[in-house]
């Protein structure tokens, strides 16, 4: 029996483009993070609101951050795709054009389940099992595939529009350390935060889903998190809108 | 090699296509050919000629601006899944997956929905037929150029498929390897695979090709069986004729005076005192000319010999700046 199209191409987005390295090094930094920032600044930093301890405080921003990881990833195996041909060779294929960006969006999101899962078990001797509802964990695992739909369709719809894997992977780079570091995933937003900054990190989708994620695993979800969901919703279709039109736009062949 | 020319299902038709990147700006333009199961369809052509647009907008890659053409006979704008399911191709741009060379073939046949243990023994049967068993294990970037090629062609069999497009296949690879894949495409045509070939290796067109479609600026300048358009636009042909002995100077400017009146354009190409070699268009009335005019002189003729138009000369003459216009009312023959 033939697997439907879109899981065959899950299936050989998963092997085809990720060498092991890569994704050692993908999912390894945010766990070696875990354990280095949160022991180091766990000593150093006695409670941060609600959280409780530093690390308390780190681990749900951490796999917040994991739909960044999984997008970057199906960012990663789209653009190789095109520079090797490849997006050419499955669209003269039997697949159409949304199966494939749905492959790709379900990619991102499962890239980010993964880095979830390897974020619990790494956290899990530091902070304990956090004892979650099973509303609370549908509020994580809904707020990490709106994430992974939202920056997995933002990097396809600029993977799209560029021709140039320099560019790309710039791009890339720079809105994966802009996105992680200016919001709440590795420390919170006060008072004292210069007015600048602070509107940025609240301009950063990333902010809202790891609030949302930390509130979970405080047992504080709230009206705030409501919204927060809200804008994710919307900022998702809007990303998958644009995925959509840049694949429409799409120019095959050769690309550097 | 090529054989059948009776009647068959046509598989695919082209009619007047042409695609455009701006409304100045046309890549190929009014293309009609049509393509008969089990035959094997060569699109010759320079560099930029538009092969590979062709190729592109025939595997729906690129929606054609202008013209039709029908894929089974389904229109192409409307061809979708299914149609892409009976076709196979070979891209000119080199496609592939970060796998072993081994798993990149049973992955594609995977992706293509083949059956495990199919896809497994149709691999094996690949890494066979392309000679790459020594290389199965290695990431395919790590091969050279040939290899690559090879791989290329051996991973798009994996699937089974009634119309192949092939842009370009045997670019890099050896005689042999040519040969063997050439053999094998034959054969594959001979079991009811219709092939659309895009080459520039003519030798291996006129090999392989059951008609062929000669593309200049974007147009079919020609199209036919490649005997055909060899006859069409073989352009003079050398003709060497041997006398028994040589021949005195009053002799010589005879024959020249002859064939020179005899119309047909004419170029000596040396004279030596028993040999005339020369080019001609007509050569079969020239020769049977210089029969006649050795005959009553007691003169026998040794040899004459007529080398025959290879496809392509045939090619140069008609792509080259100053070919004639298309002498015929279309340039479809067949």
């Amino acid at each position: 029996m033939k697997l439907p199209p879109v899981v065959r191409l899950v299936v050989r987005n998963f092997e085809a483009n990720l060498d092991p390295i890569t994704l050692l090094v993908m999912f390894g930094q945010p766990a070696f993070l875990i354990v280095i920032l949160g022991t180091m600044f766990s000593g150093l930093i006695s409670s941060v609101g609600s959280s409780g301890s530093y690390i308390a405080f780190l681990v749900p921003g951490m796999i917040a951050s994991q739909m960044i990881t999984g997008a970057v990833l199906c960012g990663r195996v789209f653009w190789l795709d095109r520079r090797w041909a490849m997006v050419e060779q499955i669209f003269s294929g039997p697949f159409l054009r949304a199966e494939y960006l749905a492959a790709l969006l379900i990619t991102a999101l499962l890239f980010s389940l993964v880095g979830v899962g390897i974020m619990v078990l790494v956290a899990l001797p530091l902070i304990g099992v956090p004892g979650l509802s099973g509303f609370e964990l549908s509020v994580i695992l809904g707020t990490i595939a709106l994430g992974s739909l939202f920056f997995g369709g933002l990097l396809i719809a600029i993977g799209g529009r560029i021709r140039s894997a320099n560019l790309y992977f710039t791009i890339q780079s720079v809105l994966q350390y802009f996105l992680v570091f200016i919001s709440t995933v590795y420390y919170p937003v006060s008072a004292k935060t210069p007015l600048v900054l602070r509107a940025i990190v609240y301009a950063n989708p990333l902010t809202y889903a790891a609030n949302t994620v930390r509130d979970a695993f405080t047992h504080s979800f709230g009206a705030g998190d409501l919204v927060a969901g809200a804008v994710l919703t919307g900022l998702a279709v809007v990303s998958f809108v644009l995925a959509v039109a840049s694949f429409n736009r799409l120019e095959l062949g050769p690309v550097q | 090699m090529p054989g059948p020319t009776s009647p068959r299902e046509t598989v695919l038709r082209v009619e007047r296509l042409g695609y455009a990147y701006s409304p100045e700006r046309f890549a190929i333009r009014d293309l009609s050919f049509e393509v008969g199961r089990g035959e094997v369809f060569g699109l010759l052509g320079r560099n930029g000629a538009g092969k590979t647009t062709t190729v592109r907008v025939l595997t729906t890659l690129l929606p054609p601006t202008e013209g039709t053409a029908e894929l089974f006979g389904k229109d192409l704008h409307r061809c979708g899944r299914a149609e892409r399911a009976r076709i196979g191709v070979v891209l000119q741009a080199e496609s592939l997956d970060f796998v072993s060379v081994e798993r990149n073939l049973t992955l594609y046949g995977f992706l293509w929905g083949v059956p495990r243990e199919v896809a497994k023994s149709r691999a094996e049967e690949m890494l066979a037929l392309f000679e790459l068993n020594e290389v199965r294990h290695r990431k395919p970037w790590g091969l050279s150029g040939g290899e690559r090629r090879r791989f290329q062609v051996a991973r798009e069999l994996m699937h089974e498929m009634e119309l192949l497009f092939l842009d370009e296949p045997t670019v890099g690879l050896d005689a042999l390897t040519r040969k063997r894949i050439l053999e094998y495409l034959a054969r594959r045509a001979r079991d009811g695979l219709s092939i659309v070939f895009t080459t520039h290796i003519l030798q291996e067109a006129d090999q392989l090709c059951h008609r062929i479609g000669v593309l200049q600026g974007g147009r079919l300048r020609a199209s036919g069986p490649p005997a055909e358009v060899k006859r069409r636009y073989r352009g003079p042909r050398t003709v060497e004729a041997g006398f028994e002995r040589a021949l005195t100077d009053p002799e010589r400017t005879d024959l020249l005076g002859l064939l020179t009146r005899h119309g047909e354009k004419f170029k000596v190409v040396s004279f030596e005192p028993s040999v005339l070699t020369f080019q001609a268009g007509n050569a079969e009335d020239l020769v049977a000319e210089i029969s006649r005019w050795a005959s009553p002189r007691d003169l026998d003729v040794d040899r004459i010999s007529v080398r025959e138009a290879t496809l392509e000369e045939a090619f140069v003459n008609l792509v080259s700046d100053d070919a004639p216009a298309d002498p015929g009312p279309r340039s479809e023959f067949a």
